[in-house]
Order: C-alpha cells, then structure tokens, then sequence
C-alpha cells in the first residue's frame, strides 16, 4: 500500500483534485434549488432566464453568478466553515458586521448621505405644513451610539448625535423629539438586540414613554400589561455574519386586549402574527410585518375617540402596540409601501397627533420618504 | 470569468478538462480555443468581434511576411499595419478618455468621455499578439499556419486576464504535442490551488483593511492606521497579482503547457533592480525584447541609454493604468533605479538589512501612487504617514488583522517553499496541505463578502 502511493503519489492527489471537482460539479446541477435561506433569512436567486438581450448585454452573465453562488450544494455548511476559520483569525468583523462585547452585534457605518437627510427633513416639513396636525419627529439613535460600553476598543463609527441634531434645527413645523438620554439611562438593560438591528420592545417602550411625556400625556404601566417571552432569535445583523458562535436573542411581548386590527382595509386576526414567532424571521410578527397602512382600533372607544397616526419604519412595529394603550385608534404607516396613499384618509380622518419614527441609518438612506407628501 | 469563483471551479474548469482530455489529440486545441473563447466573452459577449479581430490581423500579417521574407518593403509595411492594429487596440479602449479629459483640462473644451469598458485582458493579449508578429517578421520564429493553433494561443484561458505575458515561441511546441503526463499534471493542480489559497485566503483577507481604511477617508484616520493601510494593498497586490499568475501557470501544466514564472519572491529584493526581475517577470521582459531593444537599447551611447530607460518606465507606469499617477509610478522606478546603477549598487550589495529595509519603505509609498489616483487624496494620505496624528482606531485593526498581516509577510519569504518542498515528499502531507487550502478556500467563495477584480484597468 505505501509502495504503491509512493510510486503514483502524482496520479493520486491529480485524481483526489479531479475527484473534488468532479463530485461537487455534478452533485451542485443535480441536487434542487433551494427558495430561501433559513440561515441567511432571505430569499436565494433563482435560475436567471436566458434571452438574447441579456445574454449580449452581459446581465445574464451577472445573475448566472449570483445563482451559481447563492445556489451552491452545502451553502450554510461552507458559510459556518469560513465563520470558524475568521474567527481562528481573529477578526471580530464579517460583512459589515461587528462583534461587539456579551454577543452584541454592530453595524459599520462610518457616512452618511447627508444630500438625503435635508431631502428627508424638508418633505416632513412639506407634510406638516400640508395637513396641520401636530406633529413630533422622533428618529433613534442605532445601538452603537447607545451601548458604547458593548463596542470593540479602538472602533469608531459615524456620531449620530450632533447629526440628528442638526436634523432638529433644520425641522419645520414639527418638534424633534430627543431620545439620547432617555435610552441612555438604561443602557446597561436589555433595550437593544444583540443579533439585530431594533431596540427591544423594552428600548420601544422607552421611547413611547419619551414621547408621551413630550405630548403632556400618562404613558401606560408595564406592570399592567400580561409579556409573553419567545427565545431563539437571530436577527438581522446575524443574518449577515452568520457567526457560528452567535448568542441567539429573547423577544418579549405584551398582551393588548380589546383591539381589532385592520391591514390595507382587510381585517387581519390580532397585532400580533403569533405564527411567525415559531419562524426564522420573528420580528414580522410584529403588526404582521411591514404594510402600507395598519389600522389599531378600541373595540369600545370612547365617544370622540383620540387617533394618532404613525408614520414608520419597523422601528414603529414594536412601539405601535404600546400606543395602542393610548389612544382609540392608531393608523401605522409604512411609505416604503405606498399602495395606500397618505393623502387618501388625511382630509377625512382627524388626528389628534402624528409621530413620524425612523431610526437614524433607515431616516439617512430611505428613498420612500417622499411618499409623505403624496 | 475570473478562475475565484465558483462558476469557473466547478463549472468551467471540470467541463473543460474533460473534454479537452477526452477528444482526440487533433481537437484539443479546437476545444480549447472554443472554451477561451466561452471564458473571454462571458462578461462581456459584445467584445467577442474584438478578439476575432485581433486573431485575424496577427494571423494574415505574419503569413505575408513569411511568403514575402525578401522584400524588405512589405515587411515593413505589414508589420506597421499589425502593431497599429494592436496599439490602437489597446489605446483606444484604455487609453481614449484618458487623453479625452486632459485635451479638455488644457483647451477648455468638453469633449463627453467615451466610458468603455475595458476588454477583458486587452493589456496581455495585444502583448503577445505584437510580440507574436515581431518575432515573425525578425525571422525568430516560424508563422503559425493553423489559425486554430494561433488563436488558441491568443485567446488562451489561463493567462489571458492577468498573464504571465507568453511569448509563442513558448507554447509553439505544447500546441502540437500536448503534454499530458502526470508529474506536470501534479505540479499543475499543486500551483493552482497555492494561487487559488493566495488570491482568495491571503490577498482578499488583507486587502479589506484597505477598503476600509479608504472608506473611513483619509482625512479621519490616525498615523499608525494609515501605515496598516497601506502595508495591507502592497500585501493585497502581491498575492493577487501572484496568486493569479500562479493559478495561470498550474492551469496551463494542466492543459499540457510550461508557462514562464511571472514572480519570485519581490519583496525580499535588496534593490529595485532586482525587484523588477523578481516582479511581474514576463512585463518587464517584454518591455526589454519589444522596446529597449528596439529603441537601440545600450548600443548608442551612454546619453540615448538614459532616454531608453526612461521611455522604457514611463510606459511600464502606464501600461498599469490610463493615469498621471501610473506615469508618476513608472518614473520612480526610472530614477530609482538610474541612481542604483550609478553609484548605490555597490553599497547595496554589501549591506545586509539596510538595503532590505530601503526597498520595502520605498515600495510602500510607492503603492500609495499607485492606488491613490487622484492628486489631492494622496498628498491627504501622505500627510497622515508623516505628520503623526493620534488616535484608538488602529487598536480595533491591529486586533483584526494581526494574524492576517504575519501570515501574509510569512508567505513573501522562501521559507515557506523551502519547508513546503521538504514535505511534499510525505504524500500525505501533500494531500492535507494541498486539501486544506482547496477546502478553505471554496468556503471562503461560497460566503465572500470581499472579492475584488484588481485587474480591471490592465
């Protein structure tokens, strides 16, 4: 046995590198695509389709590629083999991802688009003027800002604080609501994920406290709201690095009885998707995920029943609820969906407050800001 | 098609090999031209008229030569038309724009710039195509007169995107015989997976630190970091441009073809000398075979030497890319190496570290020129390495990259060949080893977040 390796060493790893090549060649066609990536949480390309335009305009090319790679056979096994090996190298970072302190994961942003910003300030400013109502602005800082103690030493990300300042001065016709210290305060409690990029539903009930009190109203007590725990949730950031070693995060729920909900006019069963809590991506349990307009209604209201509408991106999916304590009726809406328009219900509908919610990175580079005005 | 990616290793390279082991010996340079040509048009089909082009000039020119060898005047003429041809190619297309902004910076005219992409290879292939035709019309080399042989060679997938620059009359023989025995074979897929290790484990992993450093700007970065940063490209650049000439050259010994080395451990040079016949070898054989010589090289006196020389850098600058700063880049070496050659080789050569130490700090910052393309930037740059300025960040980078940066200056020493050699003998060792790298470096394909092309603008 050993003569024999020794005299064809050559033909054995020549025929150990064919093999390789061989079997992974022919078991990657032959084995089904996959939809979507549990571990990734997304969908994975699919298999382009081959038109002559495309072909010649290289596109094909490029979509061919993505396939190919999205599409390989043992994805999620090759992706925790690279997550050991960086991790054996040392590094605390993998796709813009940042290992902070206790598993918490930071996003690198180091600009931001500030041309998009004014754009974004100025088209709030259009609304307020357009409809009167009062109006607050309340954009959330991103965990690093927060959780300074939680970052690597020596990392450095884009301050948010004199910039959402900035954003204030420049605000007209509507207050901005500062959330600096009211997250602050409790920063060594669990207001932000780990693996994602929301606040908890503790850091929302932070902020819908904040903004309570900025509108001279009583915030509900915690303490009479039934929470519900689920555990096992790998949120966004996760998603990205795919850490092997990722502490996996708990999200808690509260209880609202005696509300109907209504999703783009259809009846939908509950603020909460309870199903998706048993699913990979948990946060669109939340308001069912993301829809162009959600309506929370009291099923008994009091006679002039108080509305607020809420304009937002998913930060506002875990503080609707807690609005929902608030007021009779809350209208949530999402213009990244823009199938039902702003304009469409304001002229009939009174408010008695509006509250337009972003955090800072999705406020710096949402294009669907507009939509207000529409 | 780049060969760090999943399309092309279990793809392209599996269909190929069979397929060109499988036929005849008579059609295994019809399969492979027919794959180069897969290979070259995969981006970019539209500049598949481009190639064919190209083929068919250096083709008829070199079969018209060959029948009129007499007279001097069709010579002349026809060599004229294919390096024209082959020139312009390249100028056009990497060139235009180039010229374009700076007519209009000096006449204040607004000529709209072309925006072309750049042909996959057009650098390398125009190359040897030109060198192809010079040497027909010196008489050094026999025309080609199988277009399949010859356009298999221009086209050829391995060295095609990133050299090494082959000259014909290193393949001529591989073309007909098709060497297939097994020990080239072993040392083919030995140097393709070291390549494919360098590209993808090495040059990617340390060249991030330099996006990023980029990204941060140059003007928010501390001293130390700005050295990090750009000690990380001068790491980045060698293993990928390495790194890919080595993948060439073990794809070729797996076709059957003996390449010619493109690098040799650069940066243990103890001059600039002797770093350029250590870096981007078959370049700057090229430049000397094509230009110096013909320029007349050292033969009309010490004042024409000098000017030789000088042509001879200006256009390995900028044969690197269509900017002032390759120009600036290519100088440097020109004065660099004038000044050894006057008067510093004799002390170069008896010092033992100091010349070491002169020859990576200068290469350092001539990497910055190199990568930092616009002016200002780079005196921004600049300022950060030696004006100190404080500051935590490069903590945070020294943690992520210390293990990258002593692998990666590890491996720019022969050390590592030699201990290599010495258990490759171990057959299992050799198989771990050579497994080892394949395996790591499919996982880090599978999941790459930092891939980059370096050779878009070659």
């Amino acid at each position: 046995m050993r003569e024999f390796f020794k005299k064809n060493n050559a033909a054995v790893i020549v025929a150990l590198f064919a093999a390789f090549l061989a079997v992974f060649a022919v078991l990657d066609a032959v084995i089904p695509d996959r939809e979507r990536s549990e571990l990734e949480n997304r969908e994975l390309a699919k298999s382009p389709a081959l038109t002559f335009d495309t072909l010649i305009s290289g596109r094909f090319s490029a979509k061919y590629e993505e396939y190919i790679n999205d599409q390989f056979i043992l994805r999620d096994f090759w992706i925790d083999v690279k997550s050991r090996a960086e991790s054996l190298l040392g590094k605390t970072e993998n796709n813009g991802i940042v290992y902070g302190r206790d598993g918490y994961m930071f996003e690198r942003y180091v600009s931001a688009d500030s041309r998009r910003i004014s754009n974004n300030t100025k088209f709030i400013g259009q609304f307020c003027e357009k409809y009167g109502v009062h109006t607050t602005l309340a954009i959330v800082p991103n965990s690093y800002m927060i959780l300074a103690d939680k970052l690597p030493r020596g990392f450095e990300n884009l301050d948010q604080r004199p910039l959402i300042g900035e954003i204030y001065s420049s605000l007209e016709g509507a207050d901005g609501l500062d959330l600096f210290d009211a997250l602050s305060a409790r920063s060594d409690e669990y207001i932000y994920y780990r693996t994602d990029h929301h606040y908890t539903t503790l850091g929302a009930y932070a902020v819908y406290c904040e903004y309570m009190r900025s509108i001279g109203r009583e915030p509900v007590s915690l303490d009479t709201l039934t929470a519900h725990e689920v555990g096992g949730f790998y949120g966004t950031h996760f998603s990205k690095t795919k850490l092997f070693s990722a502490v996996p995060d708990v999200i808690t729920w509260y209880e609202i009885p005696g509300r109907s909900v209504e999703i783009n006019g259809e009846p939908a069963d509950g603020i909460y998707d309870l199903e998706q809590f048993g699913e990979r991506d948990k946060y669109a349990a939340f308001l069912h995920g993301n829809n162009s307009l959600t309506v929370i209604r009291a099923e008994e209201p009091a006679e002039t029943p108080s509305r607020i509408l809420l304009i937002k991106d998913s930060f506002g999916n875990e503080l609707a609820p807690f609005l929902a304590c608030s007021f009779d009726e809350v209208w949530i809406v999402d213009l990244r969906y823009p199938e039902i328009p702003v304009s469409s219900f304001m002229e009939e509908t009174v408010f008695d407050e509006a509250l337009i919610l972003y955090n800072f990175m999705n406020f710096a580079e949402d294009a669907n800001v507009i939509n207000i005005t529409r | 098609m780049v060969f760090s990616s999943l399309l092309f290793l279990f793809k392209f390279l599996p269909a190929t090999l069979l397929i060109y082991y499988v036929v005849p010996k008579k059609l295994k340079n019809l399969v492979l031209l027919i794959a180069s040509l897969i290979f070259y048009s995969w981006g970019e089909p539209k500049y598949f008229p481009l190639m064919i082009a190209c083929i068919l000039v250096n083709y008829l020119a070199a079969l018209v030569m060959e029948r009129h060898r007499g007279k001097r005047a069709v010579l002349n003429w026809t060599i004229a038309a294919a390096v024209v041809f082959d020139l312009g190619a390249l100028i056009f297309f990497k060139y235009s724009d180039f010229f374009i902004s700076n007519i209009n910076a000096v006449f204040g005219s607004s000529i709209p710039l072309l925006r072309l992409t750049l042909p996959l290879g057009i650098s390398f292939y125009t190359f040897q195509t030109m060198a192809y035709t010079i040497d027909v019309y010196r008489g050094k080399i026999k025309a080609e007169r199988n277009i399949i042989n010859l356009a298999a060679f221009v086209v050829l997938f391995p060295q095609l995107i990133a050299g090494p620059i082959v000259l014909y009359d290193d393949v001529a023989a591989a073309l007909r015989e098709h060497r297939l025995d097994r020990q080239r074979m072993l040392e083919g897929v030995r140097l393709f997976i070291f390549g494919l290790g360098k590209k993808v484990l090495i040059a990617n992993n340390i060249g991030a630190l330099w996006t990023q450093t980029r990204e941060l700007g140059f003007a928010n970065i501390s001293t130390p970091l700005a050295w990090m940063g750009i000690i990380a490209f001068s790491l980045q650049i060698y293993f990928d441009f390495s790194g890919y000439s080595l993948m060439a050259i073990g794809l070729g010994k797996l076709l059957g073809f003996d390449f010619p080395a493109n690098f040799n451990f650069p940066y243990i040079s103890k001059s600039f000398t002797e770093f350029w016949r250590r870096w981007h070898i078959t370049l700057g054989s090229w430049f000397r075979e094509y230009l110096y010589i013909p320029l007349g090289g050292n033969r009309r006196g010490y004042a024409r030497m000098v000017l030789n020389t000088l042509i001879v850098w200006a256009a390995t600058g900028f044969w690197h890319g269509a900017n002032w700063n390759f120009l600036l880049w290519g100088l440097l070496f020109f004065v660099l190496i004038s000044i050894e050659k006057k008067w510093l080789m004799k002390y170069l050569d008896a010092g033992k570290v100091w010349p070491h130490i002169y020859v990576v700090f200068i290469l350092i910052l001539s990497w910055a020129l190199f990568d930092i393309t616009d002016m200002p930037s780079l005196g921004v740059f600049l300022g950060r390495l030696f004006s100190f300025t404080g500051g935590s960040d490069w903590l945070y980078y020294l943690r992520n990259y210390a293990v990258s940066f002593a692998v990666a200056v590890l491996f720019c020493l022969p050390l590592v060949q030699k201990l290599y050699d010495r258990l490759k003998k171990y057959w299992i060792a050799d198989v771990v080893i050579l497994g080892g790298i394949l395996f790591l470096s499919v996982a880090y394909l599978v999941d790459s977040t930092y891939n980059p092309f370096l050779y878009f603008r070659f």
